[in-house]
């Protein structure tokens, strides 16, 4: 019996594994696919990048072929098995060849690769947000493993906030992707900012007497024990009739310089009419970069409407500032990007790590390119200052927050190309001479994902190591601790 | 156990098998009542709701304990589309809800009456809510209770089966770790109940009674403090009142949670009273007491805010662009009001003979306000827009009835959330109506009506991609698949979406330049605020005339002659409508001068017979006299112009 039903099972299943047809026409085009992974470059652990065949045809075969391996998927939903991806992109290239049957005869498409190459950070974090103006019901910080299909909440505000006090979550972030020191914010109820410093929690205020808030917008020095942070004063509006639905305006920032070792704040940068914003390490930390408008608008009631009014006149430079991490002493600004002279703004200065180049955020006006169709990236090679627009990587829509991995060779970032508003994760490998791969959509098992799922995905940022502490642990610390008032400490320096 | 009183549940005489079909006549009757009364009410319930067939929606339902429930309470509520359905599915399930009490508890026939008791606090629980249901946080509250109850009366049938003291408590751990994380609390009321009639049955040792009941809250408390370490959507404060439905402010929600957690107390109270119910209770008129309370009670918590009736009707025929409709049912609540205004009146005027005080007469004339008909400001908007958008406001607007009564709420619910989006869409503001769509969903949940209004802002913007983001989950649902279907290709083609309604329609009031908004949840005074401010560059004939209706609300005379200007230009008028035309009368002479309009006979006739009706009949308070002057002349813009002031906007 058993002899019978062995080979016939063996039979069964090699009946039911799809083969590639044996005679077919050719089609000069690739197929239409979702999301977008023709001729891309992978990094190596990357998850297995499963998408959607949309040709019209009846029935879909794909083929998926590298020097280590072949597998073949049956149907328009190509989802590929972990440990068969995992030897197609032991490899340097993987071929995939789709045929497509319809009114019963097959066709070839042309095949597209995937280039496999550098590894990248395996765990990522971002925000889960519903796109919206003002009510923050259900956020969460979650963390994805990038080598498989797993997310886990690590913060979420349903778990600290009650029915009548609402909790908002922000701006997390990690030294050189190093999650034993993170740090994130947490508004109104229960609010403070959350360090974890060598995996120990903590709770502050980084508001002062003399500061305008506390901290916003954060960068951690990549060597000492510093994070500098924006302080805001924002608002947000409707656009009435246009395709942007959102303006989101600082009606006054400055930059400030927290030392997580004696819990002290410090001015970096306070000019009453400037707008300082989104500071930057240099990857030696000697360097901070951050950007700034000229603004000059009475302090009052009135500046709200007013700064809403002179909205397009908001271009915000970028400058670099010198620092010795050692005396905490700063030198003078200096202006790297003149946007008031290229009627643009300029945000979001993010330097690699090897140091080489630095990547910004390029729009029309104003502070927030989330929220603006025209923003885009240029990238600056930091041995000559030069830039360019990096329009290799930029689409129709906003291109806005980014990170990147902490090899230099992957850049992470948010953009709304995939319908206009719904912020998603994609990722570019740059080379030697600064140019990025096309980007590709952080793989999700489900590969109509993204069309189907109805938050966004915002700030996200590498990390090297999952995070540890669990989600109610960081809500349970948060819902029973106050936070400790950080000190006022004076600038030093220029 | 249950064999024991077994005889005791036959009915002795021939009037207690009369109450066995009461129930059925209840549930009948509730059926009818909900069908033919409520069904606007259950039509925006579901609207306010969503279930979808789809995956991801499940996963993020069932992110929480008591979330199954929710999904469950969503399926049956989606069928409240054709009110009739959904209506006889709840009256069936209360009908179970009412025969499944008998049988678990074993209530003898002279007391089943008992077992309406539930069901009618589950009606309350669904009935009472009234504008409350603008403001739930999950949407699934209609049917969820319900099913609750119903699921967890199953451990009692569970471990009524087994006379296995271990068994028992088997059952009582598998069904709180299992039922806990698909029902929530309501599971937890079923541990307590199972736990209780093991405690009260006097055929178990003492030993045995103690051992389950301490089982029982052992797992009550300890099972959903287990789960908090599985879950990351709730604090573990709430873990307790998983499941139940949640409203955005505390007291609404003791409110709206009370007769749920009644109708969740009743059970364990059953489980320890019955066997002493079993061995009493031989009067029928305990029966007809029961049912009594039970009718009476629905019947007083039950939400029978009129006007509240009317909005709903009028926002349903709203959404279906069926501005005739809309205007029709404001007229029919406009027409109702004129008997009870006339009653109202007599009796008023009985009450003040004699009174000369005028704080006295203030005081009476306050007393009867509320028994005089007047609309709420939604009313007035809907029938505003309604009117504009059959190009029929400037003629007939200020010829109905005008006001702002409030609304019969425990708490305040904005205008914004009952229906800004429809406001802000019909009348060209997009983005704002696409920005309340979202707080909408983030307050409280995605609902059919939301996925709808979003799909057909990103239409009308044309962002195609966007639109059938939407339109993916409506092609998910029962009864908005079609819809979508038909939604579909106006995403992708300007030419076919202009022609088509309701975009036809809102198209010429987006000619307005882009420019920075924020409503502050307040859609009337945004809306003024919007069609008063300086003309656009190229305003369409439909945006001047509501330009100008706004001018004469908000009975500003000078923007009502620049408005009456541009709106004579691009309207190409050759006569002025009838309450323009008084407008225009009425300010000429308020400002002695004014222009010359070629009035018609009737209107200078009927502004004559306005001014000798003053003096014959002076004014002591504007309230008292409203009713004889509405009678005379409510049907011009000087009644509106001085009658209906300080009105207050929500």
């Amino acid at each position: 019996m058993r002899r019978i039903t062995i080979p016939a099972l063996v039979l069964m299943v090699a009946a039911c594994t799809p083969k590639a047809p044996s005679s077919y026409d050719t089609t000069g085009s690739i197929p239409g696919i979702f999301p977008d992974y023709t001729d891309v470059t992978i990094p190596r652990n990357i998850a297995p990048l499963n998408f959607m065949i949309e040709d019209g045809a009846d029935s879909y075969i794909t083929v998926l072929k590298s020097e280590s391996a072949e597998v073949t998927i049956k149907g328009d939903e190509v989802r590929i098995p972990k440990s068969k991806w995992n030897r197609l992109t032991d490899a340097p290239l993987i071929t995939v060849q789709v045929y497509g049957r319809k009114d019963g005869r097959w066709s070839a498409y042309a095949p597209f690769s995937m280039t496999v190459s550098d590894e990248i950070d395996p765990y990522i974090s971002y925000r889960i947000i519903p796109v919206a103006v003002e009510s923050y019901e259900k956020l969460t910080l979650r963390q994805r493993d990038i080598t498989s299909f797993k997310e886990k909440v690590f913060v979420s505000n349903t778990m600290i906030q009650d029915n009548a006090h609402g909790t908002c979550i922000n701006c997390h972030h990690y030294q050189n992707g190093d999650t034993d020191n993170m740090m994130f914010h947490v508004r109104q109820y229960k609010g403070g900012t959350i360090l974890v410093l060598d995996g120990k929690m903590h709770k502050v205020n980084m508001k002062t007497d003399s500061t305008i808030s506390a901290g916003v917008y954060p960068s951690w020095h990549p060597t000492h024990d510093y994070i500098a942070l924006s302080n805001n004063w924002t608002h947000q509006s409707v656009h009435a009739a246009s395709h942007d639905k959102l303006e989101v305006i600082d009606e006054n920032n400055d930059i400030i310089l927290y030392s997580t070792r004696d819990n002290t704040v410090s001015v970096i940068e306070n000019d009453s009419s400037e707008l300082e914003c989104y500071p930057g390490w240099s990857a030696d930390g000697r360097t901070l970069y951050y950007v700034s408008a000229h603004y000059e608008a009475p302090f009052g009631p009135d500046r709200e409407n007013q700064i809403f009014l002179d909205r397009k006149q908001l271009h915000f430079n970028l400058y670099s500032k010198s620092f010795n991490p050692e005396t905490r002493v700063w030198g003078k600004k200096q202006l790297i990007y003149d946007a008031v002279a290229r009627d643009s703004s300029m945000t979001w200065p993010r330097t690699c790590p090897d140091g080489r180049w630095m990547v910004c955020c390029v729009s029309t006006h104003g502070i927030f390119p989330l929220d603006q169709i025209a923003s885009d990236f240029v990238i600056y090679d930091l041995k000559d200052n030069s830039y360019r627009y990096a329009d290799e990587i930029n689409s129709p829509f906003a291109e806005s927050y980014h990170c990147w991995s902490s090899n230099g060779k992957w850049l992470m970032f948010s953009t709304r190309r995939e319908d206009g508003l719904h912020t998603r994760l994609y990722f570019s490998h740059i080379d030697e001479n600064g140019h990025f791969s096309k980007p590709f959509a952080l793989p999700q098992r489900d590969p109509d994902f993204n069309r189907e799922y109805l938050y966004a995905f915002n700030i996200p940022e590498f990390m090297k190591k999952p995070i540890r502490i669990p989600a109610r642990q960081f809500a349970s610390f948060i819902s029973s601790t106050d936070p400790i008032p950080s000190k006022y400490e004076s600038k030093k320096g220029e | 156990m249950s064999k024991t009183y077994a005889n005791s549940n036959k009915p002795q005489r021939s009037y207690g098998q009369l109450f066995r079909f009461v129930p059925y006549i209840i549930a009948a009757l509730l059926w009818v009542v909900l069908a033919l009364h409520e069904h606007y009410f259950l039509a925006k319930v579901e609207n306010l709701s969503v279930f979808l067939f789809d995956w991801q929606y499940f996963r993020e339902a069932i992110s929480i304990p008591g979330g199954f429930l929710g999904v469950a309470g969503s399926f049956f509520t989606q069928f409240l589309h054709l009110p009739w359905l959904g209506s006889l599915i709840w009256a069936v399930m209360l009908l179970m809800v009412y025969q499944l009490t008998v049988k678990a508890f074993n209530i003898p026939g002279q007391l089943r009456a008992l077992a309406i008791l539930p069901a009618a606090l589950l009606v309350i629980g669904n009935m009472h809510l009234g504008y409350g249901i603008f403001i739930m946080r999950e949407q699934d509250h209609f049917f969820a209770p319900t099913l609750g109850y119903m699921a967890s009366l199953i451990p009692v049938f569970a471990s009524n089966r087994s006379n296995n003291y271990g068994i028992k408590a088997l059952i009582l751990t598998v069904w709180t770790i299992a039922g806990f994380l698909l029902l929530g609390t309501f599971a937890l009321a079923g541990t307590l109940t199972a736990a209780l009639m093991v405690l009260s049955d006097s055929g178990a040792s003492r030993k045995n009674r103690i051992t389950t009941l301490l089982c029982g809250v052992a797992l009550i408390l300890l099972v959903p403090l287990v789960s908090y370490n599985f879950f990351t959507s709730y604090r573990l404060a709430d873990s307790w009142n998983l499941g139940l439905p949640t409203i955005s402010e505390d007291l609404c929600t003791r409110a709206i949670r009370t007769p749920i957690w009644l109708a969740l107390l009743f059970m364990p109270v059953m489980a320890l009273a019955s066997p002493w119910l079993r061995e009493r209770g031989k009067k029928t008129y305990i029966q007809a007491l029961i049912y009594f309370i039970s009718i009476a009670a629905v019947w007083g918590f039950w939400f029978k805010d009129d006007n509240f009736h009317t909005e709903l009707a009028m926002s349903e025929a709203v959404d279906r662009f069926d501005w005739q409709k809309v205007v029709d049912i404001f007229l029919d609540a406009q027409e109702s009001g004129v008997k009870s205004d006339a009653k109202a009146y007599q009796a008023r005027t009985r009450k003040l003979e004699g009174v000369k005080d005028q704080n006295t007469v203030k005081e009476i004339v306050e007393q009867y306000q509320d028994r005089f008909f007047e609309p709420t400001r939604t009313m007035v908007l809907y029938r505003d827009l309604a009117l504009l958008k059959m190009n029929r406001a400037l003629d007939e607007s200020f010829t109905m009835k005008d006001g702002g009564r409030p609304q019969k709420t425990l708490t305040h619910i904005p205008m914004t959330f009952q229906s800004g989006k429809q406001f802000y869409l019909q009348y060209g503001l997009v983005n704002m109506s696409y920005r309340w769509c979202l707080e909408d969903v983030i307050e409280h949940s995605w609902s059919y009506g939301t996925l709808k209004y979003m799909a057909m802002h990103c239409i009308i913007m044309q962002e195609s991609e966007f639109a059938h983001k939407y339109l993916n989950k409506l092609e998910k649902t029962l009864f908005y698949r079609k819809w979508a279907k038909e939604q579909r290709p106006l995403s992708t083609d300007s030419l076919l979406m202009s022609a088509a309604q309701p975009y036809q329609s809102i198209l010429p009031y987006m000619c307005f330049e882009d420019r920075m908004t924020n409503d502050m949840v307040k859609t009337e005074t945004f809306l003024m605020r919007h069609f008063t401010e300086p003309e656009p560059p190229n305003p369409t004939p439909e945006y001047d005339r509501a330009a100008l209706l706004w001018a004469m609300r908000i009975q500003n005379i000078p923007l009502f002659w620049q408005r009456l200007y541009l709106y004579i230009n691009s309207n190409k008028v050759v006569e002025l409508p009838r309450s323009v035309q008084e407008a225009a009368l009425l300010y000429s002479k308020l400002e002695k001068g004014g222009f010359e309009l070629p009035y018609s006979k009737e209107v200078e006739n009927s502004y004559d017979s306005f001014n000798r009706f003053v003096q014959a009949n002076p004014i002591r308070d504007m309230n008292e006299s409203s009713y004889p002057y509405c009678k005379k002349f409510g049907k011009t813009f000087y009644y509106f112009y001085y009658f209906i002031r300080n009105l207050k906007t929500y």
